[in-house]
C-alpha cells in the first residue's frame, strides 16, 4: 500500500471500507488476466456489500477465465477529500490499482439519487464523464440495474446499458469486447454490433426529439439499431449461475448474511411498484436448488443467518416445504432463517414460528394506504382485516412489535385516507391489547411513510407527484395524527423525493442538470446529511429547466414517453388499462386468478411461474 | 466441553478491523473451519468467544490471545491452527492453540490455562521519523502530564506511571520505539506516547506510526501465553 494512502486511512472514519482483503474476495495474478473489469457501486461500502445483484455479477465475471472483476464503492466525504488533496485516483479494492486504467467500468444504478455519485466516481477515477468525450474502446463505461427502465437523464454519460438481467448478456458482451479489441475495431463499430445483443441499449444510437411545446416526441433509432430494446431475461432460472462463495465482509454492513433468491417477478401488480413489473415474467427456483445453494453458501462463508429473498416471499408456492427442510438442518447449527417481504394476507404463523426458532426477528407489513378505497386505486390488495388477523396471530404467539410501511401523496388521495393510517394503527394496538401473549412488554409499532414517486414502466407513469405545499400540509396532518403512545413514525424527506421524481420520469435534457448539481457538490444524495436541495434548485436554474415539468407533469396517455423504446416485459397497452382502472378505483386481481396478458410471456416463449 | 486458547496475529488488510468486528470474523472462521464451537444459553445464543485484551482498530498484533470453547475435541494444537488458517481472511493468522478439558483437575498433566487477569502489560513497537533518539528517551525520564481517558472517565496523570519500560533506537531510516505499557482496565493506548512526542516537538504533527503489539505480558514481564 502506498504511503499517502496509508496516511489517509489513519485520518478517515471506517478505513476498512477502502482496504479489501475480505474472505472470498478474488485476487487473480495479473499475468493470467486480459480483461480488467471495475464493478462500481455508486454508494458506500456498507450499502454495496449488502446488495445481492452485485454479488452475482462479481461471481459471474470472475468465473470467466482471463476476466478479473474488482469492486469500487463511492468514497465517503472524508476519503474523497483525502483522494483529491493527495491526487490519488479512485482505486479498486482487490488490487489497489486505479480504475481509470481498466478495460470496462460497470455501474449498477440502484436508484436515481445515485446519479451524481456515478459522476463523482468517474471524476475521481480520472475518466471523462460524457460518452462523447471517450473516443477509445477502453475504458468502456456501462450501466445496469433497476434504473435502466428509464435512465435517459444519464444516458449521455454511458457508452452502453444492460437492460434486464446481467446473467445472459454479460458473457456475450465480454466476448464481443475481446473480439473488438483483438481486431482493432473503432469504438463506434463495437457499439453498433453490441446493440444487436438482446438486452443491450446503446444510447447514442437513438436521437431524441421534442415537440414545440417542450413535450417528448419520440426516440429515433440510427444506424440499424432496434426500434425497441427488449430486456434480457434468464430463461432457466433454476439452473442459472449463482455464486456459492460470496465475499464475507470483515466489518459490519447493512445486510450481513447469506442470501438466496426464491424467484424473480411478482404476481400482485401493485400499480406503484416498478420492480413487480420489470422483473416479470415470474421465474422461480426449485426448493431443492435453493436448499443446496443455502447449504453451500453457509459452508463457504460461515454466516449465521440466511435470508430467502424475493419481491413477495410468502407467494413462493413451496415456501413451507423449503423452510421445513432448511430449519431442520439449520437449527442445530444455530443458523437463523430470515424471511423478509411477507404479505399480511398470507401470513402463516406456523411457518413464522418454525423459522424463528433460532432468533425472533421483527415483523414488517406494507399496507401502503390507510383506506380500502385508496388501496384499490393503487392495487395493493390487502384488506384491513387481513392485516389485523396477521397481527392477532403474531401477537398471540409472542411477538410484541411490528413495522408498518405506507406512502402518502398517492393518486386520488384525500385527507380521510391519511387519517385512516392512524385509525389502522389504533386498531393494531387494540388487537394487541386483546390478544397479546406478552402484554407486560407493551406493544411497539413503528410506522414509515414515504412520499410517492411515480415511476416509469408502471401504470402510474402518467401520474404527477403531489406538489410541495400539499405534501408538506399532508405530512403535518399525518404527524399530528400519529402522536400515539407506543408508536414511533418516520416520514421521508420530501426534498429528496422531489428530485427523485424529476429524475424518475426525466429525459436527456436533464443530463446537464445532473452534471451541474455534481459540480456544485452533490454526491451522496441518498443520504440526508449530504443531500442539499439548494444545489439542485441552483442546477435547475442554471440549466434553464423547470423541475416541476418532470416531477408533477401528467403526460397524456397516448403521447410518446422517453422510455417507450425500452421494453420492460409489460406492454404499454397493459399499463394504460391498469391506469384507467385506477381512475375508476377498480382493483385488478393478482395473476394467479388468471393471466392478464401483460406482455411478459413474449420474453420466455410463454413461460411464467405464477 | 473443551477450553481453547489461541494466539493470533493481525496484520495487512486485517489491521483496520475493530474489536467487535474481529469477534464476528473469528466466529465466522470457526464455522467455515467446521469447528464444533459452544454457544451460550438463552434467548440469543452466541458463540462463546473472548478476546482477552482489546486491540484498537488500526493497530496490528503479533501475538494477541483469544479463548473459546468446543463441545468436542475436534482438533488440537497444530491441526487446530492449520484448520483455522484455511478459514481466516488474509491478514489474520492463528499462531498457537492449546486445548484443555473444561473440567480439568488441578495438577493434571498438560498446560493449564492462566487467568486473563494475569495479563499486566502490552509490549508495543512503532517507528518514528529519524530524529533525536536521546531526546525522546529523555522525555520519558521526566514527568509527562496528560489528561488520560479510561472507562472510569478522565483524570490528570503522569504517563510514566503507565510505562514500565521504553526505549528509542535508531534503525535504518527511522527511530524504533519499544514500549511496555499497562494493560487491563486502565490500559495505556500507545497513541499517548506519540502525542507526547508531538507536543514536545520531537515528532512532526500529524505523524501516525504503525502500532504493533508484539506480546501480552504478565506481571513479571514474561509472555502471558
Amino acid at each position: 500500500m502506498n504511503n499517502p494512502l496509508k496516511a489517509s486511512l489513519e485520518r478517515v472514519k471506517k478505513p476498512s471500507r477502502y482496504i479489501g482483503g475480505e474472505f472470498n474476495s478474488v485476487v487473480k495474478p495479473r499475468e493470467e488476466v486480459d480483461l480488467r473489469f471495475a464493478f462500481c457501486f455508486p454508494d458506500l461500502y456498507e450499502i454495496g456489500m449488502s446488495h445481492l445483484g452485485s454479488k452475482i455479477m462479481y461471481g459471474l465475471l470472475n468465473a470467466m477465465p482471463g476476466v478479473w472483476c474488482e469492486r469500487v464503492f463511492a468514497p465517503a466525504d472524508d476519503m474523497e477529500r483525502e483522494l483529491r488533496q493527495g491526487q490519488m485516483p479512485l482505486f479498486a479494492l482487490e488490487s489497489g490499482d486505479p480504475i481509470g486504467a481498466f478495460d470496462i467500468l460497470g455501474f449498477t444504478l440502484q436508484y436515481e439519487m445515485n446519479y451524481t455519485g456515478v459522476l463523482n466516481m468517474l471524476d475521481l477515477a480520472g475518466v471523462p464523464l460524457w460518452s462523447r468525450e471517450r473516443p477509445d474502446l477502453s475504458p468502456l463505461v456501462i450501466a445496469g440495474g433497476p434504473c435502466v427502465y428509464n435512465l435517459e437523464p444519464v444516458a449521455d454519460f454511458f457508452d452502453l446499458i444492460v437492460v434486464g438481467e446481467g446473467e445472459p448478456v454479460t458473457p456475450q458482451l465480454i466476448d464481443l469486447y475481446r473480439r473488438a479489441r483483438g481486431e482493432g475495431w473503432p469504438k463506434a463499430r463495437f457499439l453498433a454490433e453490441a446493440a444487436h445483443i438482446e438486452g443491450v441499449y446503446v444510447p447514442q444510437l437513438y436521437q431524441m426529439e421534442y415537440g414545440p411545446d417542450g413535450a417528448f416526441a419520440g426516440a429515433v433509432p440510427l444506424h440499424g439499431a432496434p426500434n425497441v430494446v427488449k430486456k434480457a431475461v434468464v430463461k432457466d432460472f433454476d439452473r442459472v449461475y449463482f455464486p456459492l462463495d460470496p465475499i464475507v465482509p470483515s466489518t459490519e454492513v447493512v445486510f450481513d448474511r447469506a442470501m438466496v433468491e426464491l424467484f424473480r417477478g411478482c404476481r400482485r401488480g401493485c400499480r406503484f411498484c416498478q420492480a413487480g413489473y420489470t422483473y416479470r415474467p415470474i421465474r422461480a427456483k426449485s426448493p431443492e436448488t435453493l436448499a443446496e445453494q443455502a447449504r453451500a453458501i453457509l459452508r463457504n462463508t460461515g454466516w449465521d443467518e440466511v435470508s430467502l429473498t424475493s419481491l413477495s416471499s410468502s407467494d413462493y408456492p413451496q415456501l413451507d416445504v423449503l423452510c421445513d427442510s432448511l430449519v431442520a438442518e439449520l437449527e442445530p447449527q444455530h443458523v437463523n432463517l430470515a424471511l423478509p417481504s411477507l404479505r399480511a394476507d398470507n401470513f402463516n404463523i406456523e411457518l413464522m414460528q418454525s423459522v424463528q426458532k433460532v432468533r425472533k426477528s421483527g415483523l414488517t407489513f406494507a399496507p401502503e394506504a390507510g383506506s380500502q378505497r385508496l388501496r384499490d386505486i393503487i392495487n395493493k390488495n390487502i384488506r384491513e382485516e387481513d392485516l389485523l388477523e396477521a397481527c392477532r396471530v403474531a401477537f398471540s404467539a409472542g411477538w410484541s412489535s411490528v413495522k408498518l410501511y405506507f406512502m402518502m401523496g398517492l393518486p386520488g388521495e384525500a385527507d380521510e385516507d391519511l387519517l385512516g393510517i392512524s385509525k389502522m394503527v389504533r386498531s393494531v394496538i387494540e388487537v394487541f391489547r386483546l390478544h397479546a401473549k406478552n402484554k407486560a412488554r407493551g406493544v411497539r409499532i413503528s410506522v414509515g411513510i414515504a412520499v410517492f414517486v411515480p415511476k416509469a414502466q408502471t401504470p402510474f407513469q402518467w401520474v404527477g407527484q403531489t406538489p410541495r405545499e400539499e405534501v408538506l400540509r399532508r405530512q403535518k396532518l399525518l404527524m399530528d395524527s400519529l402522536k400515539i403512545k407506543n408508536v414511533t413514525y418516520s416520514l421521508h424527506n420530501y426534498e429528496v423525493s422531489f428530485v427523485e421524481a424529476v429524475l424518475a420520469r426525466g429525459d436527456r435534457r436533464l443530463a446537464p442538470v445532473i452534471h451541474r448539481a455534481w459540480q456544485l457538490g452533490a454526491r451522496l444524495d441518498g443520504w440526508d446529511e449530504h443531500f442539499d436541495p439548494a444545489r439542485w434548485a441552483r442546477a435547475f436554474e442554471d440549466c434553464g429547466i423547470d423541475p416541476a415539468f418532470y416531477a408533477n407533469g401528467e403526460p397524456e396517455i397516448d403521447r410518446p414517453l422517453p422510455w417507450d423504446h425500452i421494453f420492460s416485459g409489460v406492454d404499454k397497452t397493459f399499463l394504460q388499462q391498469e391506469y384507467r382502472a385506477s381512475l375508476e378505483g377498480v382493483a385488478t386481481p393478482d395473476c394467479k386468478a388468471g393471466c392478464r396478458n401483460c406482455g411478459a410471456l413474449s420474453l420466455t416463449g410463454g413461460h411464467c411461474d405464477v | 466441553m473443551y477450553k481453547v486458547r489461541m494466539s493470533f496475529s493481525k496484520d495487512g488488510p486485517a489491521a483496520y478491523i475493530s474489536h467487535l468486528d474481529l469477534m464476528r470474523c473469528f466466529q465466522r472462521a470457526f464455522r467455515r473451519a467446521g469447528l464444533p464451537v459452544a454457544y451460550s444459553e438463552g434467548f440469543n445464543p452466541h458463540i462463546r468467544l473472548s478476546i482477552l485484551a482489546p486491540l484498537s482498530a488500526g493497530h496490528r498484533c503479533a501475538g494477541d490471545v483469544c479463548d473459546f470453547e468446543l463441545i468436542e475435541p475436534a482438533a488440537e494444537g497444530e491441526e487446530m491452527v492449520a484448520r483455522m488458517n484455511r478459514a481466516l481472511p488474509p491478514g489474520l493468522r492463528a499462531i498457537r492453540a492449546v486445548s484443555t478439558p473444561a473440567d480439568r483437575p488441578a495438577g493434571a498433566p498438560g498446560e493449564p490455562l492462566r487467568k486473563p487477569g494475569e495479563i499486566a502489560f502490552s509490549a508495543y513497537e512503532m517507528g518514528y521519523p529519524e530524529g533525536d533518539a536521546g531526546a525522546m528517551a529523555a522525555l520519558f525520564a521526566a514527568p509527562v502530564e496528560v489528561e488520560k481517558r479510561s472507562k472510569r472517565g478522565r483524570r490528570q496523570a503522569d504517563l510514566r506511571d503507565y510505562i514500565a519500560a521504553i526505549t528509542f533506537e535508531p534503525e535504518a531510516g527511522c527511530i524504533r520505539c519499544r514500549a511496555v505499557v499497562r494493560a487491563g482496565d486502565d490500559a495505556l493506548n500507545p497513541r499517548y506516547i506519540t502525542a507526547a512526542l508531538v507536543s514536545a516537538g520531537l515528532v512532526p504533527e500529524g505523524f501516525a506510526p504503525d502500532y504493533l503489539r508484539t506480546a501480552l505480558l504478565d506481571r513479571s514481564m514474561d509472555k502471558f501465553f
